[in-house]
């Protein structure tokens, strides 16, 4: 059975594809993760994975209006639309936390309901409802060369932006009322780092499925905080966790015929669970054997 | 760096803090804010930072109003507590300090001004399995270590214990006497340690002296 999943993934390329877009977003999808989680904006992920269903529904609803080529680009591909409206949905996010400066989680309530609402009219008059099921909890045995392309892209200007931004972005995300002291102009770097993860959550859309996708940003690095020893160490720790459990989802999708999303998370949860018990039992044995010494 | 303050008044709602202050510091001043609790001092830390807005015209870092100050890069502050700090996610002292700095920090002023204070051996300990005392130290180590041309300081040794304060203000006095310009808020039991050159008296009924440091005083110190 492993056997057979091992030579299908190179050599049918429904599952190549799977393959690579399932790798490179347990990269950057932990990476990006690792600073949702310092600067507290888990809900975030999940509002604007809701706000880009708005994106591909537009776009399906356009496709069954519009005539010609035009339909079947917006029909083959909806996310085109998904990216655009997940970074307008990162700016009303953005928009909306300055005006209730002090209750800043009416943002995400505000733009995850108009999103869902817009999303559920726009399919339900489209009348491709079906489609629903696979963005909801992820397909990523259906994905196509071309959202391939755009997750690589999307991974391309994360590694640009950790590469060249990575201190600022760390020590922001640490210290944010001290980002003026290191020269760092706090609002920009908002803006920038909410268009950067609106891109990273729509290009995960089709893989990870709307109510996933924060769970694939989260639970690995959720699980690495616990046993990591520094920022670097949690992180590739994360890493790690997270492209293991992409590989088992798929495996998961693909023998067993489980949607890939719910697969991949599931693994995630599992070994959050091992990661915790693993860890319990270690510092047990470590107080049995040095019982003066106090626990953590 | 030179601190022009001018009649600098301050209200939290209708509550008036700070009420018409001025005073001027040359570069390389030392001041000291003393006054009991509730008298304005963090306050007037927090419109010198910028975080309480202030009217244009009342305050000055070498002449550029403070609310078109590009200079913050040149400013060290180091806050009474430190709590907003994000402690569970897994961060090193030695990570803390170089993601903080954008300039290249020289590896031989990190590591001298960690055993300054006396806290060399936690460089790659996990900064949420530090004592208060130990974190602070990290914290004025992060605020100093790209030679700020301002430092300010609020009771910065409020969480030290008194073994290990003497650390700080033998890295405070050296910072003066290298030409940084030094506002600090302290208790009186230290002010005999810190070699400063002026002092702000702040008073409840929101009067203030400003003076220099008086011959007695420094007699008294030596």
């Amino acid at each position: 059975m492993f056997l057979s999943f091992f030579s299908d993934l190179i050599e049918q390329e429904f599952m190549l594809r799977a393959l690579i877009s399932g790798l490179i977003l347990g990269v950057i999808a932990p990476l990006i993760g690792s600073i949702v989680v310092i600067r507290r904006l888990s809900f975030i992920a999940d509002t604007l994975g809701h706000f880009s269903l708005v994106g591909i529904s537009v776009s399906l609803f356009l496709s069954v209006t519009v005539p010609g080529t035009l339909s079947v680009i917006l029909s083959e591909n909806p996310l085109y639309f998904g990216i655009t409206l997940s970074v307008l949905g990162g700016l009303l996010i953005e928009f909306f936390r300055r005006y209730y400066k002090n209750y800043k989680e009416i943002s995400m309530v505000i733009v995850m309901s108009m999103g869902t609402a817009l999303s559920a009219i726009f399919l339900s008059v489209s009348g491709k409802t079906g489609t629903l099921y696979n963005y909801m909890f992820g397909s990523i045995l259906t994905i196509s060369w071309d959202s391939v392309i755009m997750i690589g892209i999307a991974a391309i200007l994360v590694f640009f932006l950790f590469a060249f931004f990575g201190r600022q972005i760390i020590s922001v995300s640490f210290d944010e009322n001290n980002a003026k002291f290191l020269g760092v102009n706090r609002g920009l770097f908002q803006i920038i780092f909410i268009i950067m993860l609106s891109l990273v959550v729509s290009v995960m859309l089709e893989s990870a499925g709307v109510l996933l996708i924060s769970s694939m940003m989260i639970i690995p690095i959720a699980a690495s905080m616990k046993i990591g020893w520094s920022y670097r160490s949690t992180t590739a720790i994360a890493i790690v966790f997270s492209e293991l459990s992409v590989i088992i989802g798929l495996w998961a999708s693909y023998s067993i015929h489980l949607p890939s999303g719910a697969a991949i998370v599931s693994v995630n949860v599992i070994i959050l669970v091992l990661v915790a018990l693993i860890r319990r039992v270690v510092l047990k044995r470590n107080i049995a054997k040095h019982p003066t010494e106090p626990m953590e | 760096m030179q601190i022009d303050i001018n009649n600098l008044s301050f209200a939290y709602g209708h509550k008036l803090v700070l009420d018409k202050l001025s005073l001027t510091l040359n570069p390389g001043s030392f001041l000291v804010i003393r006054g009991k609790n509730g008298t304005g001092k963090s306050t007037l830390i927090k419109c010198l930072l910028g975080i309480n807005l202030v009217k244009n015209g009342m305050i000055f870092f070498d002449h550029n109003d403070v609310n078109n100050f590009k200079g913050w890069t040149t400013v060290g502050y180091v806050s009474q507590v430190i709590d907003e700090f994000n402690y569970e996610f897994p961060l090193t002292v030695n990570e803390l300090l170089s993601i903080t700095k954008l300039r290249k920090v020289k590896e031989n002023r990190k590591l001298k001004l960690l055993d300054q204070m006396g806290i060399l051996e936690i460089l790659n300990e996990n900064i949420g399995s530090l004592s208060g005392g130990q974190l602070q130290r990290v914290f004025i180590v992060k605020s100093i270590l790209n030679h700020p041309s301002l430092l300010i300081l609020d009771e910065p040794t409020a969480s030290i214990d008194k073994n290990n304060v003497e650390y700080f203000y033998e890295t405070v006095n050296q910072l003066h006497s290298e030409g940084t310009t030094i506002i600090l808020i302290t208790h009186d039991e230290y002010l005999d340690c810190y070699n400063y050159s002026h002092v702000l008296q702040m008073n409840p009924d929101l009067s203030y002296a400003f003076r220099k440091r008086t011959a007695t005083e420094e007699k008294e110190a030596e």
